[in-house]
């Protein structure tokens, strides 16, 4: 098995104060868990924002693979390739 | 405005939190925020030991619970380190934060979230344990949720007596500082099982007591069950209650009041016999008849009477929550209350004479006041 490919994880504009104004951040992971994974040591701030206590995705955002929403493709378990963008956003919920 | 001079409100809405300021006369109050904008906040405290700091609770349903730190009395927020959190391997998941109480140590605080559970911080909310004794209750896993959740909304904290108001849990008693607590519910009832008198599981609203009268406790318990005919019978007055033996019984104090239902319950700060609350119709959960008061008990219970004097006589229909009504401990103290509509009303000389100091906020959850 190859590196882990390459993959681009774009930061809402709310939750860059978490890490450090970044934009984007740049991950090796073969699935959106394994990006979550390594946001959980490198970035933790920026993860207690995106997962509850037991590593869920918090309830009300959604993880999109390019534009694609990962509820529609493999949850978490969601295969990356390289180059692939993933965005976490908040659901159209609230009020 | 010079320090020692000023009255401080904290008004937690559903879209964050304002900080309201005046001269100890009270006439016009200064507001400033929202801070945690957008964010509902459900809890806040006024932490008047040494250098005052004010806390709110920051719930942010997209992004989780953030514990906000003010410490130029609310002129601007800033988050803690962290916020209280499960550990990764119990299976819980915070959904909110109902209650910022300050501990024993000075930099120490206690925290009341949803699912109920207590957690403790030693160094001004930076860092956060979470407390056993009650988390990891053998009853934990059998409460239930009420219309707000399951939330830990009340801490009280006498020495080494704790006392936490749970809904839908009921109240508990610790008497070794919080290591361990036991359900002390005996007096206390429950409209919604068969079960008039439960162990545990009531629904309780609110719990308070005076400083100096730590044996003397009210609580606003989940009334309106007079009429209730099916099995255990009817239950009047089971909604506004007083125990004189450190929670471990209580007894009803409801009978004169127009409705055994409501959120808030509030003491005197100078006079433990004298007590505050809002009765509410319990299916609307709104003002009877649509005209708002607040009613008052200058003997511990034994009779009310009512407060209005300025408040809307009729075609009024919020609802004070839990935790939005405050007394300030002047002379002669004001009350305080907001309502779901966003208003924000003070009650002169003990509540009677009430005036609007804001009428246009967002939906009010928490109100707070201390003078600083």
């Amino acid at each position: 098995m190859g590196p882990a490919p390459t993959v681009t994880i774009h930061v809402y504009g709310q939750l860059r104060e978490y890490c450090a104004g970044a934009s984007q951040l740049s991950v090796s992971a073969r699935t959106v868990r394994a990006a979550l994974e390594d946001l959980e040591r490198s970035q933790s701030a920026l993860y207690r924002n995106l997962c509850d206590e037991t590593g869920k995705v918090r309830r009300h955002l959604n993880v999109f693979v390019n534009t694609d929403n990962v509820r529609d493709l493999d949850g978490i378990d969601t295969t990356l390739t390289a180059g692939d963008v993933v965005t976490i956003l908040p659901a159209v919920s609230g009020g | 405005m010079k320090g020692a001079d000023r009255v401080i409100l904290t008004i937690g809405t559903k879209k964050g939190v304002f900080v309201a300021e005046a001269a100890k006369p009270r006439r016009k109050f200064e507001l400033r925020g929202p801070f945690g904008p957008g964010v509902p906040v459900y809890s806040t405290l006024i932490d008047t030991r040494g250098t005052p700091r004010l806390y709110a609770s920051s719930c942010n349903p997209f992004f989780g619970m953030k514990v906000l730190r003010s410490t130029n009395v609310g002129k601007g927020f800033e988050e803690t380190k962290s916020g209280p959190a499960f550990p990764k391997d119990d299976g819980r998941a915070l959904i909110n934060i109902w209650s910022l109480e300050p501990g024993g140590g000075k930099k120490e605080l206690w925290c009341g979230v949803e699912p109920a559970s207590l957690f403790r911080s030693r160094d001004g909310g930076d860092s956060w344990e979470m407390v056993p004794g009650i988390s990891n209750h053998e009853h934990a896993r059998k409460w239930q949720p009420g219309n707000g959740g399951l939330c830990m909304h009340t801490i009280i904290r006498d020495g080494n007596r704790v006392h936490l108001g749970i809904s839908t849990g009921g109240h508990y008693l610790s008497e070794d500082g919080g290591d361990t607590f036991k359900a002390s519910n005996q007096g206390v009832g429950a409209g919604f099982a068969p079960d008039p008198y439960p162990e545990f599981g009531q629904c309780v609203h609110k719990i308070a007591r005076h400083e100096d009268a730590p044996g003397r406790l009210y609580m606003q318990n989940h009334g309106g069950w007079a009429d209730w005919t099916g099995p255990g019978g009817p239950r009047p007055d089971i909604g506004v209650l007083r125990s004189d033996d450190h929670g471990r019984s209580w007894r009803s104090i409801a009978s004169g009041l127009p409705s055994d239902f409501g959120f808030p319950i509030v003491v005197h700060p100078h006079d433990a016999d004298t007590v505050y609350v809002v009765p509410l119709e319990p299916a609307t959960r709104s003002c009877p008849g649509g005209a708002p008061a607040v009613w008052r008990s200058e003997n511990g219970g034994d009779s009310w009477s009512r407060l209005a004097r300025g408040l809307p006589k009729k075609q009024s229909y919020f609802t004070i929550l839990r935790d939005a009504m405050d007394i300030d401990h002047l002379t002669a103290p004001s009350l305080y209350f907001g309502t779901t509509t966003g208003q924000l009303w003070i009650g002169r000389e003990g509540g009677e004479k009430w005036e609007c100091v804001f009428d246009s906020l967002p939906p009010i959850h928490n109100v707070k006041v201390a003078v600083v």
